[in-house]
Parts: structure tokens; C-alpha cells; sequence
């Protein structure tokens, strides 16, 4: 694959690669950090890719993700902690506080469960894609999909 | 309550950044790691080439020793000194064979662990 054709190819699915990293990690200059590192990593290997760019490049994009959260190694905020409950507590009324409460309660929950909720509810994948993503089994999936609706639950205002 | 929430998240789903500069920057990045992507891919050349000239020549060597087998039926290996002296010497260290097949097993598949994580 040359550079133009990678190229053209990322062009259709830069967007969507960088909105759901920034939602895994919650702050979009460090998304498009990791954006820019898994793109680079999929270019140095891209002479013996076949198969379907998209969900090839969303699985490098997860395994940059995952890296920089093993380096980093940031505490996960606990269910009851006072923060989050006070963002429960406040009022949500128009689109931008609501985003920014999905995307806070979105950082409180576990990688895995985060992924996939990203992954099924904002990027519209189906079940068998985000386990080819994550490579874990489809059931897996379900189970985090699930289990992280629950957690957002204790999070978010509906 | 399930809908509820599955509602709301696809309501809320942030919208998709602009380009703006990340494709340039991408596209620069791009550049300069032509060189290394150059390197990969003639690793990856040399390594097919590789594969298939051992494929090949096991193919080749295997219908040779076919042809052999069958073009001269007299004479069985078993019957010949030279080969139960090779029978005996293999029997007398097999331990260290096995030893040896099972550490190099082992050491391939680390090497090509290391192939595989280095290239993703």
C-alpha cells in the first residue's frame, strides 16, 4: 500500500478513529497523540494487510490505547467516590452538559466495559466486530456491554 | 430501563473532530518513517521468498526420495549397516535430542512472539 492510498483510506475513517479515542481516554489532544501512533504503526505494516481497513486500524488504535494506559497507569475513580456522585447529583439540562457528564462517567468505568460501550453505541459496531477489536469472544463483549450500561447508570442523570 | 440508557447514549455521542491539522501532521509522520516501512517490507519479501524456495525444495527433495524408494525396492534401509548404526547413536541420545527439538520449539515460537509484536 502506498502512502497516497493509505492515505485516502485514513481520510475515511480519521474521524471516527479519533472520537472514539477520545472518549476511551477522555482528552482529545492525547486521542489524537494516539490516533497519530497507531496510524504510524499501521503504515509501517500495511505492505501484508488484506481484509477490512476500518476495523484493522480501530484494533492497532486499542492495543495504542492500552499501552499508554499500562505506561500511565492512572487510578480508576471508584463507583462511590464524592466526585462522582456529585456529578450525578447535578442537573443536566442542555447538550453540552450532558456530553460532558457521559463523558466523565465515561472515564470512571473500566477499560474493557468503556470499549465496548464506545465502540456499540457511538461507532454503531456490531457485537462480532467489537470482539474482533478487542480480540475477546463475542459473549465477552455482551457481558462488558452489559455490565458497563449498569456502571453508566450510577453515573448519569436519564 | 435497558432502552433508556442505550437512548441516551446514542443521543449524546460526541460529534466527529474536523481534520484540520491532524492529516498533514499524520501525512509528515508518514514520511518520515518511510525507511523503517521500507526495511518491514523486505523482511517480509525475504521471508515469503523464504518460506516458499524450503516448500519447494521439500517437494522436490520428497518426490526424489519417492522416486528413489520405488526405482530401487532391493535394498531396504533397514538392511544396511550404516543405517542401524544411525538407528543406535540417535536411541543412545535421544534424550538430548528431544531435548534440543523441544528447546528449539521453544525459542522459535519466542522469536516469532517478538516478530509478531514488533510488527503491530
Amino acid at each position: 500500500m502506498t502512502r497516497e492510498q493509505f492515505i485516502s483510506e485514513v481520510r475515511a475513517c480519521q474521524g471516527r478513529l479519533r472520537r472514539f479515542l477520545a472518549s476511551l481516554c477522555g482528552d482529545a489532544a492525547l486521542a489524537d497523540d494516539l490516533a497519530q501512533e497507531a496510524l504510524t504503526r499501521a503504515y509501517v505494516s500495511s505492505g501484508g494487510f488484506r481484509g477490512n481497513f476500518k476495523a484493522w486500524v480501530f484494533r492497532i488504535a486499542y492495543n495504542c490505547f492500552i499501552d499508554n494506559l499500562r505506561r500511565v497507569q492512572a487510578p480508576a475513580a471508584s463507583l462511590d467516590s464524592p466526585e462522582a456522585l456529585h456529578v450525578a447529583d447535578r442537573a443536566a439540562s442542555d447538550a453540552s452538559f450532558r456530553h460532558e457528564e457521559l463523558q466523565r462517567a465515561l472515564v470512571r468505568i473500566p477499560e474493557k466495559e468503556r470499549t465496548a460501550i464506545v465502540l456499540h453505541y457511538f461507532e454503531d459496531l456490531k457485537v462480532q466486530e467489537i470482539a474482533a477489536i478487542m480480540q475477546i469472544p463475542a459473549g465477552t463483549v455482551k457481558y462488558h456491554l452489559s455490565v458497563g450500561r449498569d456502571h453508566l447508570r450510577q453515573y448519569i442523570r436519564l | 430501563m435497558k432502552k433508556d440508557i442505550e437512548q441516551y447514549l446514542r443521543d449524546n455521542a460526541p460529534g466527529i473532530p474536523d481534520e484540520g491539522q491532524f492529516l498533514i501532521e499524520t501525512n509528515a509522520r508518514l514520511r518520515n518513517v518511510e525507511g523503517i516501512k521500507q526495511t518491514v517490507d523486505t523482511e517480509r519479501r525475504r521471508g515469503r521468498s523464504i518460506l516458499i524456495i524450503t516448500l519447494v525444495a521439500g517437494l522436490v527433495l520428497g518426490c526424489l526420495a519417492t522416486l528413489l524408494v520405488l526405482f530401487y525396492p532391493a535394498r531396504s534401509a533397514a538392511d544396511s549397516s550404516a543405517f542401524i548404526q544411525a538407528l543406535e547413536a540417535l536411541r543412545a541420545g535421544r534424550e538430548f535430542l528431544f531435548g534440543g527439538i523441544a528447546l528449539l520449539s521453544i525459542a522459535l515460537g519466542v522469536v516469532s512472539l517478538g516478530k509478531k509484536r514488533q510488527t503491530l
